[in-house]
């Protein structure tokens, strides 16, 4: 029977911490410069509209009524309108959204694929010099600051090379019929390949060093040594048996990685200009226009925490012991 | 399921196991540290061999070794182990792979840890099947069944994993792969540690059943002297890396020679439960970094002298089939009466304490 | 990976004024014999060497740059110096602001060890603090406290961070106090863990039944055994802290008044200079790179001799 227990207490987690970051947004939006209402209202509103505002929103009432209103606002998923666009905020983030989703999720998997495959060659041949030199190559890659390693990408690739775009998401003027025309086609492709290249670069160290770190442990396991007296080849025991009991734990840490991954796509998406939520929201957050920073830390805040609730779910289809349960 | 191994020129004429000055030593911060020591026994067909000896003499290793699943800083200085006359230290892995589970089988100790927790039990014996056979999954699957029936578990169950099963179950699960492809020597490495009596018997008994009707030999590797008495046809009691007395188990337990063996006789409740007063020897093996130039033993023996300070005793013969390693094999029947008596060992235990102590056995 | 030392520290109880000299020499203790095997490893010793001596470099920039960071130079015919390449005068070039960029790269020294030593510090209290009482004392308190964890890793941390700057100005105290909102995490994480299993050991025990009060089994007892791990996992923090306000900072929210790696870079950027003042953009991100890389070594190094010698044991 599948662990529904376990599964049912990370949904819930998952709920609450949901309802707490909307909630710390709350309170620390009342606190922007020139009071809650400069939360709401734009610098440019006419006095009639100020006052609708101050109706709809509740700016007069207690303090209580107006969470239960903001709460009940964001189940109905309205956020407010951007000061600086003028169109609704919802409508902005989910079309940046696609694009920061393309991306990240690109990079993930690319990164992921990498870190757990060398990790475990590398905790296999540990102690080799090929090794060490691959330990000190991931331990630069883990060093430099992920948007300094953009604008040297960008650097040599773009502006020294003339290999790739200087940034964007598409060429200028590009205009195309269906998602997967947006998505698939060679321009996109071509403007994705220098950011996805950066990005790859942070975000394996991690899951590489997590593997490799396992897979020492795991090889030391009774386990290991019988696939060993099974006359099993070195291919076998390291994959089948090693890997896939060390890669556990990586997933697991995948919760931890992904807070901080979030932030190094943001900067990605700063250095190459790719118009995602990351670099809307920063753009928002220094022209002042709060409900756009709002809506848009909000959502990255959901998928950080979707994406941990996912790791659980893979988490708990990896691991027999926790789908079944003890006997 | 037994198929000739075509890789092999085995000679016919040769003991199914033979060590041969065996000697293991690990390579550490400390230097090289020997854990067997010049080490021969033979193993014949259709026989239970037992090694046994306090945790930390070398049996382990003695295992570990013949298998060649030494950690990567252990080495096989000198000495050879020869399986039907093939010798085991000159081979390549590949070759090695072909000889493991098909004619050499392993049931280690706590198989709480020797099966992977996140394959199904029937897949992990599969592998094993497949490793060395061309044959279906169909057909190793059906295997499967067999052998669990052959151990007692339910052929329902075979699809569970390790964590499903009970402590006991397991160790019959491992049992069962390790005869997957009837193997012509199993080492058991403490089949029975951390199960409970009951369970101890029952695995036990079906050691004995491979030997007798399955013509399987064992090698049981054991810190309980009860479970070898229980089982082996012949022995070899181990000491810090040293053989301190071999040979047939009837024999030395009717007129064991070395007073190691008699120490460890008092040590331990027979399996059927006789309420023989237990008498541990005081004080612990000697730091393998730092061995005693002469007898292993000297230390905590009750009837040691000057003369064994000397060397550490070569094995002798004392009888058909039996040698042993000691210096004062002439006060032989002295010896056996007082190493029953609690006093000859209480004397040792005070002057262990007077001399700031090691912990007890 | 743990970092318990090898001997328990310290049993019996006393009065109160002892329960702190006892505390301290503990403490004392356990720092010495860590020193001891610190210096065993090179990797340590050589990252430690980079972090005094960009210390140094952090103490002493003030009285030794050749130029104001925000100091105009001028070329010889009155125009602003802008985008010069590395010469004599100016080794490390001038930004397009004809500033100088070499003292921008030592006075940026300053505000990089102030955080990253300054966050790791906080880390370092914060999270062995928060992991020590939910390790220690275990039902109700831990599992608030685990999921109060749970429920901050929801949160990002860069545009955390920027929300904080956002809404309360952009000052590097705002930056720190993001870094202590929720750095702490994984430390508090792994200290729990370790005080999970100390909290068995048969001298906390023995404490237990001799009834000393919690306060003083988890500060003399417990505290100095996890000090090495708590150390380990802040040395990793000052790397993290130094590139979280580099990082900040080149977004656009750091102090402008403040000179930093992460400024530099920012104005670089913003400029698109970067394309042609390799003079301007490299050495910054050098900087944090090795600097980042000196704590980690610290911490890695260390934890590779602390680790064989607990095993051999």
């Amino acid at each position: 029977m599948v662990n529904k227990r376990y599964l049912a207490r990370r949904f819930l987690l998952m709920v609450v911490s949901l309802f707490t970051v909307a909630t710390i947004l709350f309170f620390l939006f009342r606190m922007v410069p020139g009071g809650p209402m400069s939360a709401i209202m734009s610098p440019r509103m006419t006095e009639a509209a100020r006052q609708r505002v101050i109706e709809n929103f509740g700016l007069n009432e207690p303090l209580w009524r107006q969470y239960l209103l903001y709460m009940w606002q964001l189940l109905h998923l309205n956020l407010g309108e951007s000061f600086y666009y003028g169109q609704t905020v919802k409508g902005l983030i989910v079309d940046r959204f696609y694009n920061t989703m393309v991306l990240m999720l690109t990079a993930f998997l690319i990164s992921y694929t990498i870190g757990i495959y060398l990790g475990a060659q590398l905790g296999w041949i540990r102690g080799t010099p090929k090794e060490r030199a691959a330990m000190i190559v991931v331990l630069l890659m883990r060093s430099t600051p992920v948007f300094w390693t953009g604008m040297i990408v960008l650097y040599l690739f773009a502006f020294e090379l003339n290999m790739f775009p200087l940034g964007g998401m598409r060429g200028v003027g590009a205009e195309y019929s269906s998602v997967s025309g947006k998505f698939l086609s060679v321009d996109f492709l071509y403007h994705l390949v220098l950011p996805v290249f950066t990005l790859t670069t942070f975000y394996t160290g991690l899951p590489l060093l997590l593997m490799r770190n396992n897979l020492l442990e795991v090889l030391s396991e009774d386990y290991i040594d019988t696939a060993r007296a099974k006359g099993l080849t070195n291919r076998r025991i390291l994959f089948r048996h090693a890997a896939r009991n060390a890669v556990l734990p990586v997933v697991t840490a995948f919760a931890i990685a992904i807070g901080f991954a979030v932030g190094g796509q943001v900067l990605i998406e700063t250095v190459f200009s790719w118009p995602g939520l990351g670099r809307e929201m920063v753009k928002a957050s220094l022209r002042s226009d709060y409900p756009v920073a709002q809506g848009a830390f909000l959502l990255l805040s959901t998928i950080v925490i979707s994406m941990n609730f996912l790791a659980d779910l893979a988490y708990t289809y990896l691991d027999p012991r926790v789908r079944l349960g003890g006997t | 399921m037994k198929q000739a191994n075509a890789n092999f020129d085995f000679d016919d004429d040769a003991p199914l196991l033979e060590a041969e000055d065996l000697t293991v030593s690990y390579s550490t911060s400390q230097g090289d540290l020997i854990a067997v020591d010049d080490v021969s026994f033979t193993v014949k067909e259709d026989e239970i061999f037992g090694l046994v000896g306090e945790s930390g003499c070398g049996k382990s290793t003695v295992a570990q070794a013949i298998l060649s699943l030494l950690p990567s800083n252990g080495m096989i200085p000198s000495g050879s182990i020869r399986f039907r006359g093939i010798e085991l230290t000159e081979l390549e892995k590949r070759e090695l792979d072909s000889l493991r589970w098909e004619n050499l089988a392993l049931i280690s100790q706590g198989a709480m840890n020797a099966l992977n927790p996140v394959q199904r039990i029937s897949t992990q014996i599969v592998e094993a099947i497949q490793a060395h056979r061309e044959i279906s999954k169909q057909d190793a699957r059906e295997r499967t069944r067999e052998l669990f029936e052959t151990v007692g578990l339910d052929p329902e169950r075979m699809d569970d994993y390790p964590h499903q099963f009970s402590g006991g179950m397991k160790q019959r699960a491992y049992i069962a792969m390790s005869l997957a492809l009837d193997p012509d020597l199993i080492i058991a490495d403490e089949p029975t540690t951390a199960l409970d009596v009951i369970v101890q018997d029952q695995i036990l008994k079906r050691l004995k059943e491979l030997r007798d009707e399955l013509n399987i030999s064992v090698v049981i590797i054991s810190h309980d002297i009860s479970v070898i008495a229980e089982t082996c046809n012949r022995l070899g009691v181990m000491y810090s890396g040293k053989l301190m007395e071999y040979g047939d188990l009837k024999e030395i337990f009717a007129n064991p020679y070395n007073p190691y063996t008699l120490g460890l006789q008092n040590a331990f409740p027979t399996l059927r439960g006789e309420q023989a007063d237990l008498i541990s020897i005081p004080g612990s093996p000697p730091d393998i970094a730092d061995l005693p130039d002469g007898c292993r033993f000297m230390d905590r023996c009750p009837f040691a002298t000057a003369k064994c300070g000397e060397a550490h005793p070569p094995l002798e013969s004392v009888g058909d089939d039996h040698a042993s390693a000691c210096y004062r094999h002439d006060i032989i029947e002295e010896m056996r009466t007082d190493a029953g008596k609690r006093d000859t060992w209480d004397q040792l235990h005070a002057e262990v304490a007077a001399s700031g102590g090691a912990s007890d056995e | 990976m743990s970092g318990e030392t090898s001997s328990p520290v310290q049993r019996g109880e006393g009065q109160p004024s002892q329960g702190w000299r006892r505390f301290v020499e503990n403490l004392r203790n356990s720092v010495q014999e860590q020193a001891k095997i610190f210096v065993q490893s090179r990797m340590a010793v050589a990252g430690l060497a980079i972090i005094v001596f960009y210390v140094i470099v952090a103490l002493v920039s003030p009285y030794i740059v050749p130029y104001g960071p925000e100091e105009r130079i001028y070329t010889a015919a009155g125009e602003w110096a802008k985008l010069q390449p590395p010469s004599l005068a100016h080794p490390l070039g001038t930004t397009e602001s004809a500033y100088d960029v070499l003292s921008q790269l030592l006075l940026g020294a300053r505000i990089a060890m102030f955080v990253g030593l300054l966050g790791a510090f906080m880390v370092a209290i914060i999270g062995t603090t928060v992991g020590l009482v939910a390790g220690y004392y275990g039902g109700w308190i831990d599992e608030i406290v685990m999921r109060v964890v749970d429920i901050l890793y929801g949160l990002p941390f860069i545009p955390f961070v920027i929300v904080l700057v956002t809404v309360l100005g952009a000052s590097v105290w705002n930056i720190i106090l993001g870094i202590a909102l929720l750095y702490w995490l994984s430390t508090a994480r792994v200290i729990r863990s370790e005080v999970l299993s100390l909290r068995e050991r048969p001298y906390v025990e023995a404490a237990e039944a001799a009834g000393a009060s919690d306060f003083r089994i988890m500060g003399v007892h417990i505290l100095p055994n996890v000090i090495p791990l708590a150390a380990l996992y802040a040395a990793i923090a000052v790397g993290y802290s130094i590139v979280a306000q580099a990082s900040i900072a080149f977004l656009g929210f750091g102090d402008p008044t403040v000179p930093s790696w992460g400024v530099m870079l920012q104005r670089a950027f913003v400029t698109q200079s970067f394309g042609t003042a390799w003079w301007w953009v490299f050495p910054p991100g050098l900087s944090i790179t090795l600097v980042v890389t000196g704590a980690y070594l610290v911490g890695r190094g260390y934890e590779e001799v602390v680790n064989p010698q607990l095993q051999e044991k």
